[in-house]
């Protein structure tokens, strides 16, 4: 029949290489959604509160600034008024949590089902420079889709294992440098990175970038097909 | 099938973990003496356990050189409380001044700045740490908090927090492993000077494993309790009693 011959080719909207996902995958995906929606939101709050980073030890009021929100035109009185820091530090500790237990059975739960060996881990010929330069010069012109289904792109295979074992601990470790408690039992956190403000001023870098990966994430989503991508991640197929 | 068990044992682990913490240990020093509800309240206690699970060989808060401390010091929130009390004793220059311990105590009384001037002193240079982000270097000098209390007799065996109380209506609780920690001390010097009125004169304390508001200034009373359900809101201080975390090792 027609309809099943046409089904098969692949349509210029959406795209074939759309991988099954685990339950695993998927659900830890939306509650990991949940948690780093609220990490960024408390973060945000906790940040207004005192909108000024420094590098070293010591940053203080009135202390010399690497960055200062009132030199860009939001006043400290106006940032104040709007980050609540009790909220922010409640939400941001709870959710801490939740992101870190989550993470912890992705990682777990696909070490062991092979999920990163199989699937996302590039292959030796994949990291050569002429295949990731093919794969930029196909991606730029949009024809990603033609990957083989069921797997997932070299540009995508290293940016997500940089996000999850680079990224995630920089993120943990420059929070957790911040904590007189945590750092008074691991002293190294605050030589790892010179110092608690110059881990809270990588800490407010760490969530630019993340911001800058998440906006690239949805748009890749979007023009890769929102729907058919975001019903994937949902239902599995 | 093998999958399916392996999971769960998974998401057993979590709970069978803290539960393991927990056997055998006072409570108290994992537990925050009012847990609150919800999600909130069971990040409070894994936060408090991993915290003090972390720190059960009571290591020391960095203690910095002298280059680095910050002279003058940061001031922040009250600087001078409008207390008639407070202003009297600080026109006499805190020599009428007494701090009161009782409870559960030996042989409660009132000290003096002398007397506590007097006992074993410890100087040492810390990172104040404020939860809003701000951080300071002060060189601290006082009285261990374990020290002030064998003063009076120690505590007994009922007691389990520590309740601070100060001259501008502040009041904070701490267990006994926050009191025993050799840094946890009513300091009267900071800078190689008396403490400055804006800094808590006569005495503030200093407990360095834990957020800003935890280290009360211009201190006014000491009670040793088993419960600090009595007090304020029944959270054990000021600050979670305005909904801030009670343990502030984060």
């Amino acid at each position: 029949m027609d309809h099943a011959s046409t089904a098969e080719l692949p349509r210029p909207d959406t795209d074939t290489s759309t991988p099954v996902h685990s339950y695993n995958v998927r659900i830890c995906h939306w509650v990991n959604v949940v948690a780093c929606a609220y990490l960024l939101w408390s973060g945000v709050h906790i940040f207004l509160d005192f909108p000024e980073l420094y590098w070293g030890h010591t940053g203080y009021r009135g202390y010399p600034a690497a960055f200062r929100l009132a030199d860009w035109g939001l006043s400290w009185d106006a940032a104040g008024a709007f980050g609540d820091r009790r909220w922010g530090r409640n939400y941001h500790f709870t959710f801490a949590w939740v992101f870190l237990i989550n993470g912890l059975i992705y990682v777990g739960w696909n070490l062991y089902s092979t999920h990163f060996r199989n699937q996302m881990l590039p292959a030796r010929g994949e990291l050569r420079l002429a295949h990731v330069l093919a794969e930029v010069r196909d991606h730029v012109r949009r024809r990603s889709r033609l990957h083989a289904s069921g797997s997932y792109g070299t540009l995508q295979k290293t940016s997500y294992l940089i996000l999850i074992f680079v990224f995630v601990p920089f993120m943990i470790a420059t929070g957790l440098a911040q904590s007189p408690g945590l750092t008074a039992a691991m002293p190294a956190l605050l030589d790892l990175f010179g110092g608690r403000q110059t881990a809270r001023t990588l800490h407010t870098i760490g969530t630019v970038v993340f911001v800058l990966f998440v906006t690239v994430h949805v748009l890749e989503v979007a023009a890769a097909g929102f729907l058919t991508k975001v019903r994937s991640m949902i239902t599995g197929k | 099938m093998s999958h399916r068990i392996s999971r769960r044992a998974w998401l057993t682990s979590v709970p069978a973990l803290g539960g393991l913490l927990l056997t055998g240990c006072s409570r108290e020093r994992f537990v925050p003496p009012r847990v609150r509800g919800g999600l909130i309240g069971a990040a409070d206690v894994l936060t408090m356990s991993t915290n003090r699970l972390l720190q059960s060989s009571q290591p020391l808060a960095r203690e910095y050189s002298r280059t680095d401390v910050a002279d003058p010091f940061p001031t922040w929130n009250q600087t001078n409380p409008r207390n008639e009390e407070y202003q009297q004793h600080a026109s006499e220059g805190f020599r009428n001044w007494r701090l009161p311990i009782t409870g559960l105590v030996a042989r409660p009384r009132e000290l003096s700045l002398d007397e506590i001037r007097s006992l074993p002193a410890r100087t040492q240079i810390t990172a104040h740490v404020c939860e809003q982000g701000w951080s300071a270097i002060g060189e601290w000098t006082g009285a261990q908090l374990q020290r002030v209390l064998e003063a009076v007799g120690g505590v007994t065996p009922a007691a389990r927090y520590v309740v601070i109380d100060t001259f501008d209506r502040w009041y904070e609780s701490y267990d006994l492993f926050e009191v025993e920690h050799p840094q946890t001390i009513l300091a009267y010097g900071l800078n190689g000077r008396d403490l400055p009125r804006g800094n808590g004169a006569p005495l503030r304390l200093r407990v360095e494993r834990q957020c800003g508001y935890k280290n009360l200034k211009f201190l006014k009373s000491i009670q040793v309790v088993d419960s600090i359900a009595r007090f304020g809101r029944g959270t054990g201080g000021t600050n979670s009693d305005f909904g801030f975390h009670w343990f502030a090792g984060v």
